[in-house]
């Protein structure tokens, strides 16, 4: 603990010149030359494969902003102060949430029979399954997911940002009252549209599969990923001249130990599916993993709990490794890398190629363009969002408290 | 609101520590209240424990001697049990389970709050545990022994037990390792061996403490030797943090272990109801749940009649119930997405369990374990039911009932109408309830002769979040410098590791 309270932090505002603020135009070059290129080639004769590419990065970046405001409203119910030094950048991240609205209507329209067979298919279960797969619900539900989101991200946003320009304490801290008792309630939400959302876009891509935890399996994953994703952009924005001193190793730390907690408990959920349906073997639910654990996708299976779990839980144990840039980075590139490989294992082998058995792997050239245009359209508005105000809830109640914080 | 703040906090320690104030903005709301010394916290502490055996308060002897007999029943059960077998039990095809499993998991579950509290919130630095850490432990370790009686007895032959563990025997006989039954044995021996070790560790400073104020030999000699030639230096305390931390590290798994395995006991089956992937974190956020009801259920009483309200305060009640309110409405998630799935997978027989379930014969049941974990704790969302000893103790008795109903549920409901019509039944129990009171009478018996002999509170942890432990703390008033001895230990460890 500091003996003296910590001056505020200046470097505050992203100095003009520095790649942050070209960001918005890159972002918005790579959003058109990515996205426009895949859906250029949805327009042809291999729709079915570019929406799937599409899709596969559009869960991952949405991923990412929804665990932003999951973060945000489990931080303030838990009335958290080591995080408010990089409180501002979850919050915009969060506030992406609305450009994902748009970013899905290819998915409803170009790639919607392409993607999900219940939209076109009949048999017996799906007819019992019509009640919820049926195209109205599904797009009622799909704007409510968005409403729900635009809504909790946009206020948790905004009102940290008038708390910048609050300049009576009476006023701010009854702001912050406010929000407590607004982010409670918005976790009941966000935990229900976000299970609800990875089971209509990505479990039902597999129309006959179901499992119970798929909504806490998209959580745990995405959170895992937000832990590692956040200790780069801060990095990334330190080099660039702000939240220098403000950001410390202290934090870094405790980044680490989110993705290292989140690495276990994705691990845990991961193994809690695949357990319970190998052991009880009822075909409706294996097909899932017959499916992934043979041929091309077989490796992918088999490397998933090495190389995703094994590898970054004993490098992320390390104390020395997390409060270190060089070692951070290192491990939290190396598990967003693994988030990508676990979401396109889990999208990608419901693509049937013709003429080739039901396991074969594929990786085209559409997938990596996808992620850069999906990168480019999250970062450029991220960025915009960000060089607009301070990078720091400047006026937070208890930036003093997350300034001095230390682990011991 | 209430202008209540800390320094206008009344007087009277039986009313100050039920006073709610209003979360502070800004800073942390103080953990102990009273501006009390090391000193009188030590006092407060161990006045109970440092009572001569013929002058415990008869409110406690009753206790004692209560569970005593209800342990003392449980054991004549357990001969009964013996010489006449399960038959005694209402079990019958196609309920093969029933209170003998119920009864394990309601225990074992109820532990999990006890680890939660003391590995979890501690590797999170959630500082008000310590008030409450101590008291949870023992609960935890109280109820794994009465789940591990349940769950060694529902094998009927008691005496064959010894089949489990992977003995070599001249049969060549091995337990089948691929069972989740087998995975329990485990499970639940880790669980209570290092639920054990934890608690011990934490207890060390303050059997010594015990030990150095002891002024009769028995007690010299019997709390000296639970101390372990522990002398406070500043070595010690070094040693201890680490070993504290690194047995925080390893209990943090069982948290999720334990009853992730017992909710295979269930889970690996084809049986719907049972098998659903979402049953291990669904089991593991229930046992924190019924768990911290549990530790409501003995502390609200305790803290008043142990005169500790200072110590554990309006505001620890109020997390707890947090943390009731988010466990259950996680329980609530899975209720709904098993109920969800049932239907969304169009699969009949899963929705028809779910029917049964809500509408069946024992719907009752089924009602009872929604209204109590899913519905009362919803009350909590209000700041004057959860700041309220007398709603708090209400709806953490609820808890208990639903948690208890909740395994009766899955376990009864799902095998009673199992798919072959003709062999459907509706169990009834026989003489199961002495079975259940009997677990009861194990644990309150074990459970308040710890809290006559050991400290309920982990003084020397509770020290440490105290503004003594600071080390800029600025003294007891003008000038006074440091307190004795005591102060110079929390600050010696309290530097050794920052």
């Amino acid at each position: 603990m500091s003996a003296h309270a910590p001056s505020k932090p200046t470097d505050i505002n992203i100095p003009a010149g520095s790649l942050w603020t070209k960001m918005p135009v890159i972002g918005g070059v790579l959003a058109v030359v990515g996205l426009g290129s895949v859906l250029g080639m949805a327009g042809g004769e291999h729709r079915a494969r570019a929406m799937f590419s599409y899709l596969f990065a559009f869960e991952i970046f949405l991923g990412l902003a929804l665990a932003a405001l999951g973060f945000l409203l489990i931080d303030t119910v838990a009335r958290a102060g080591w995080s408010v030094v990089i409180r501002r950048i979850a919050e915009t991240m969060a506030a992406t949430l609305p450009l994902f609205a748009i970013l899905f209507l290819p998915i409803v329209t170009i790639g919607y029979h392409e993607l999900y067979p219940w939209t076109h298919e009949h048999d017996t279960v799906l007819e019992r399954k019509r009640w919820f797969l049926s195209d109205g619900f599904f797009m009622g539900r799909a704007v409510f997911y968005f409403v729900v989101w635009t809504m909790l991200s946009l206020v948790m946003y905004r009102s940290s940002l008038a708390q910048d320009a609050t300049t009576d304490e009476g006023a701010r801290n009854a702001r912050v009252r406010k929000l407590w008792a607004f982010a409670a309630p918005g976790i009941i939400l966000y935990a229900l549209t976000q299970s609800f959302a990875a089971i209509d876009w990505m479990m039902s891509l597999m129309p006959h599969w179901y499992s119970t935890i798929f909504g806490v399996y998209f959580f745990a994953a995405s959170v895992q990923a937000y832990f590692a994703f956040m200790a780069l952009v801060v990095m990334a924005l330190q080099r660039a001249g702000v939240l220098k001193d403000a950001v410390t190793s202290e934090h870094f730390h405790d980044l680490g130990k989110y993705t290292f907690g989140f690495t276990i408990f994705w691990a845990y959920i991961a193994f809690s599916q695949f357990v319970l349906i190998w052991y009880a073997n009822i075909p409706e639910e294996t097909e899932f993993y017959v499916m992934r654990m043979h041929g091309g996708w077989g490796a992918i299976s088999y490397a998933l709990p090495v190389l995703h779990f094994f590898v970054p839980f004993f490098f992320l144990l390390s104390r020395h490794v997390k409060r270190k840039r060089t070692g951070l980075a290192l491990g939290a590139s190396y598990v967003l890398f693994m988030y990508l490989v676990d979401f396109y294992w889990l999208i990608l082998p419901n693509f049937k190629v013709e003429g080739q058995p039901e396991t074969h792997f594929h990786l085209v050239w559409t997938d990596v363009m996808a992620l850069v245009g999906m990168g480019g359209a999250f970062f450029a508005l991220f960025s915009f969002l960000l060089a607009r105000n301070k990078v720091i809830a400047i006026n937070d109640p208890r930036l003093e408290e997350s300034l001095v914080h230390e682990n011991y | 609101m209430s202008a209540t703040t800390e320094a206008t906090l009344p007087q009277d320690p039986n009313v100050r520590g039920d006073v709610s104030l209003d979360e502070p903005v800004k800073g942390r709301e103080a953990l102990v209240r009273g501006g009390h010394s090391f000193h009188e916290v030590t006092e407060m502490v161990l006045k109970v424990n440092e009572l001569p055996v013929a002058k415990t308060p008869n409110g406690l002897k009753f206790g004692i001697a209560l569970g005593g007999a209800g342990f003392a029943m449980f054991g004549g059960y357990i001969g009964y049990l013996f010489w006449m077998g399960p038959g005694i039990w209402g079990n019958n095809n196609p309920v093969g389970w029933a209170w003998d499993i119920v009864n394990f998991v309601f225990w074992v579950g109820i532990g999990h709050a006890g680890t939660l509290i003391s590995a979890i919130l501690y590797l999170f630095r959630q500082k008000w545990r310590t008030s409450i850490n101590r008291y949870a432990e023992a609960m935890t370790i109280f109820a794994v022994l009465a789940a591990s009686s349940c769950v060694a007895l529902h094998t009927g032959r008691i005496w064959m037990d010894f089949y489990l563990f992977p003995l070599p025997n001249q049969m060549g006989l091995w337990p089948n390792f691929r069972s989740p039954l087998e995975w329990d044995v485990f499970a639940v021996n880790t669980y209570l061996f290092v639920s054990l070790l934890f608690w011990f560790t934490g207890l060390v400073p303050d059997f010594a403490t015990l030990r150095d104020r002891a002024r009769v030999r028995w007690r010299q000699l019997f709390y000296g030797m639970l101390a372990l030639g522990w002398r406070g230096s500043t070595r010690h305390w070094v040693h201890y943090e680490k070993a504290y931390q690194i047995l925080a590290a390893f209990s943090a798994p069982l948290v999720l272990s334990v009853h992730t395995i017992v909710s295979f006991d269930f889970a690996v089956s084809q049986l719907p109801g049972w098998h659903t992937t979402i049953f291990p974190p669904y089991f593991v956020a229930g046992a924190i749940f019924s768990g911290f009801a549990m530790v409501q259920t003995l502390m609200l009483p305790a803290r008043a009649w142990l005169g500790l309200k200072d110590i554990v305060t309006v505001k620890h009640i109020e997390n707890m119930n947090k943390i009731i309110l988010l466990t259950g409405t996680l329980v609530g998630y899975a209720y709904a997405m098993e109920y969800f799935v049932a239907f969304y997978s169009g699969n009949e027989y899963e929705g028809f369990t779910f029917i049964n379930r809500s509408f069946g014969p024992y719907s009752w049941a089924y009602w009872t374990m929604v209204s109590c974990n899913v519905i009362s704790p919803q009350l909590f969302w209000f700041k004057k039911i959860r700041t309220s000893v007398a709603w708090s103790f209400v709806l953490a008795f609820f808890v208990n009932i639903g948690m208890w109903f909740e395994r009766f549920v899955i376990t009864v409901t799902s095998l009673h109408r199992d798919a072959l019509v003709s062999s459907w039944d509706y169990f009834v129990p026989v003489t199961e309830v002495f079975f259940l009171l009997g677990t009861f009478g194990l644990f309150f018996f074990l459970f308040l002769l710890f809290v006559r002999f050991f400290p309920v509170i982990a003084m020397a942890e509770v020290k440490s979040v105290m503004p003594q432990a600071n080390p800029h703390w600025e003294g007891y008033g003008h000038g006074a410098g440091h307190g004795p001895g005591q102060t110079a230990h929390a600050s010696a460890a309290h530097g050794a590791h920052s």
